[in-house]
């Protein structure tokens, strides 16, 4: 484990692209601490600030930085096939890897970024979290910090369909457009054929975003304009519809173990040459 | 001789290194290797030897885990084929694959990581393959000849007990090709196994001490080189009394060695010696030749002219 990790760490952390595609998803999320704040002061009446006091924040903040999943995909697919371009799958199986080990130095990748993504949303959360909130108690600021959990699987999700998709095309830019494609454009557009039939909310994109989904803002606002009134439980529910969240995490662990189970059929059966 | 499983680092000349049985791969339509069938013995230097396209980078290709093959089996150290034999195994698969972003040096350590070794050889190989000056350079900032004496350093790394070269002064100049074949050879010296796939006859005759001749995937010829590819004429006779040709032939000057094959006399002739004077010596010795053809001849003729289709 640790020499297969090591052996990822010479390689990424020499390689331009992996850094800098890096640093623009961290600087995305500190963007995020002074973007938000200056959008504020020119909506009036709601204030976005609103939505960064615990606990909404983690919620928020959840939701608006899942698409930054994105980008780490495109990182583990760009890195995947430079290993096909470049051959050094080859040269990695000659001198004694064997093809499992390939696919777990790549999935302890994916690992090790989901983990870095969600500990980055985290520390941002807890950041704004702290600035804003009027009111501090450790309960307080600690409740909805489950939905990281979730993060840390919608991450590890996306990063696996996009080695799955590297493993399968191999060249990088069809890897990349493949893989774009399937979020932005063809899950979206099943989800509108398919909206009159419930299997639409089992689409494997839709079950991974929606582990994050937008949390409801009219409940967040109309809490803060009357905050005497008892919350209604119901408008708690942060699924309002789609599927129940235990169903959704569970789909979303299928779609992942299919797609470890793909790639290492894909890894066995590959020709390195 | 194959049983060395209770022994696997036994230094001795018997011990199998690896055993291929029935060997066959196809891709799609082309059949790459058909039914093949080797063994090497600890110590031995052995060339497979053929034209493009014969074979040689698939069979090592799949002895290396690379490709896996159609049928067939094999064995490293006579034990059934696992990645962590590879780490005892220094290869070089046609051109030498490295990340190109990476210096030298870190490439290598990303070599030493994969075997589980220290960093401590790099210094080493790198000295042999004469390339301590460029350690820090960018691996693609290499010319041609360095990668490949790159790829032979990292075959070195560890000192491994087996060397898989495949095609190693392929596309180099001559002073390349002279300063790589000096590096192989000097590792066979050491008692190195070496299997090296060639193109070039010279080449295996210099270096290796047996031969596999491949043509379009089958084994045509195997065994000492000397035997395969030897200077020495070696021609098969017969005659009316094979036994007072013998005879004959033992008290002359005209033989270094008889050996009785089939019913026919396998002579290994002297220098300047060809089958015309056997000939002679036969009819002087009233002994009428009914059958007489040259092996070696066949053999090293059969190869040329393999390349020679091969280079049109």
């Amino acid at each position: 484990m640790k020499r297969l990790i090591h052996i990822e760490q010479i390689k990424l952390l020499n390689y331009n692209p992996f850094r800098i595609t890096l640093g623009i998803y961290v600087l995305a999320f500190a963007l995020g601490l002074i973007i938000y704040p200056a959008i504020d002061k020119e909506i009036p009446v709601i204030s976005l600030s609103d939505l960064f006091r615990f606990p909404d924040v983690w919620l928020f903040l959840t939701w608006v930085t899942e698409p930054y999943n994105i980008l780490l995909a495109l990182v583990v697919i760009m890195i995947t096939t430079k290993e096909f371009n470049n051959h050094t799958f080859k040269t990695q199986l000659i001198f004694g890897l064997s093809r499992t080990e390939l696919l777990l130095q790549k999935l302890l990748l994916v690992a090790v970024l989901a983990i870095f993504a969600t500990l980055l949303l985290g520390l941002t959360s807890l950041a704004l979290g702290l600035i804003y909130s009027y009111k501090l108690t450790f309960g307080i600021a600690m409740e909805n910090t489950w939905i990281l959990g979730r993060y840390l699987l919608s991450s590890f999700a996306y990063m696996s369909i996009g080695l799955l998709v590297a493993l399968l095309i191999k060249n990088t830019a069809l890897s990349l457009l493949t893989f774009l494609a399937l979020r932005v454009f063809v899950d979206p557009v099943l989800f509108l054929i398919l909206r009159k039939h419930e299997i639409k909310w089992y689409l494997p994109m839709r079950t991974t975003t929606r582990l994050t989904p937008l949390p409801d803002l009219i409940e967040i606002f109309s809490r803060k304009m009357n905050s005497e009134e008892p919350i209604d439980e119901s408008a708690l529910d942060i699924i309002p519809e789609g599927l129940p969240a235990w169903l959704n995490i569970l789909l979303v662990l299928l779609y992942t173990s299919l797609a470890i189970f793909f790639s290492y059929r894909l890894m066995q059966r590959r020709r390195f040459t | 001789m194959s049983e060395s499983n209770s022994f696997p680092s036994l230094p001795t000349e018997m011990n199998e290194i690896l055993s291929i049985q029935g060997l066959s791969k196809s891709y799609k339509q082309v059949r790459a290797v058909l039914n093949l069938d080797l063994q090497i013995l600890e110590g031995q230097a052995y060339g497979i030897l053929g034209p493009n396209g014969s074979g040689k980078t698939t069979t090592l290709s799949v002895v290396t885990g690379i490709i896996r093959q159609d049928s067939g089996h094999f064995r490293w150290f006579g034990e059934e084929p696992q990645a962590s034999q590879r780490r005892n195994i220094g290869s070089l698969i046609e051109t030498p694959h490295f990340y190109p972003y990476l210096n030298l040096e870190r490439n290598l350590r990303i070599i030493c990581d994969i075997k589980g070794m220290p960093y401590g050889d790099i210094g080493r190989v790198l000295d042999t393959a004469q390339l301590t000056a460029r350690k820090k350079s960018r691996y693609s900032t290499l010319s041609l000849g360095m990668k490949q004496r790159l790829g032979i350093a990292a075959a070195l790394l560890g000192d491994p007990r087996v060397l898989v070269l495949d095609e190693p002064t392929n596309g180099l100049d001559p002073e390349g090709i002279a300063e790589v074949r000096e590096i192989v050879m000097q590792q066979v010296q050491e008692g190195k196994t070496l299997i090296l796939a060639s193109h070039i006859l010279s080449e295996v005759e210099k270096i290796c001490s047996h031969v596999a001749i491949l043509k379009k995937g089958e084994l045509l010829a195997n065994g000492p080189v000397k035997e395969l590819l030897a200077e020495d004429e070696i021609i098969e006779i017969s005659c009316n009394n094979n036994h007072a040709l013998r005879k004959a032939l033992e008290g002359s000057a005209l033989v270094k060695e008889i050996e009785t094959e089939n019913g026919l006399l396998v002579l290994t002739l002297n220098e300047q010696v060809g089958p015309a004077e056997i000939n002679t010596f036969a009819f002087a010795n009233k002994l009428v030749v009914h059958h007489m053809l040259s092996r070696k001849r066949s053999l090293e003729s059969q190869f040329l002219e393999l390349v020679k289709e091969d280079q049109r």
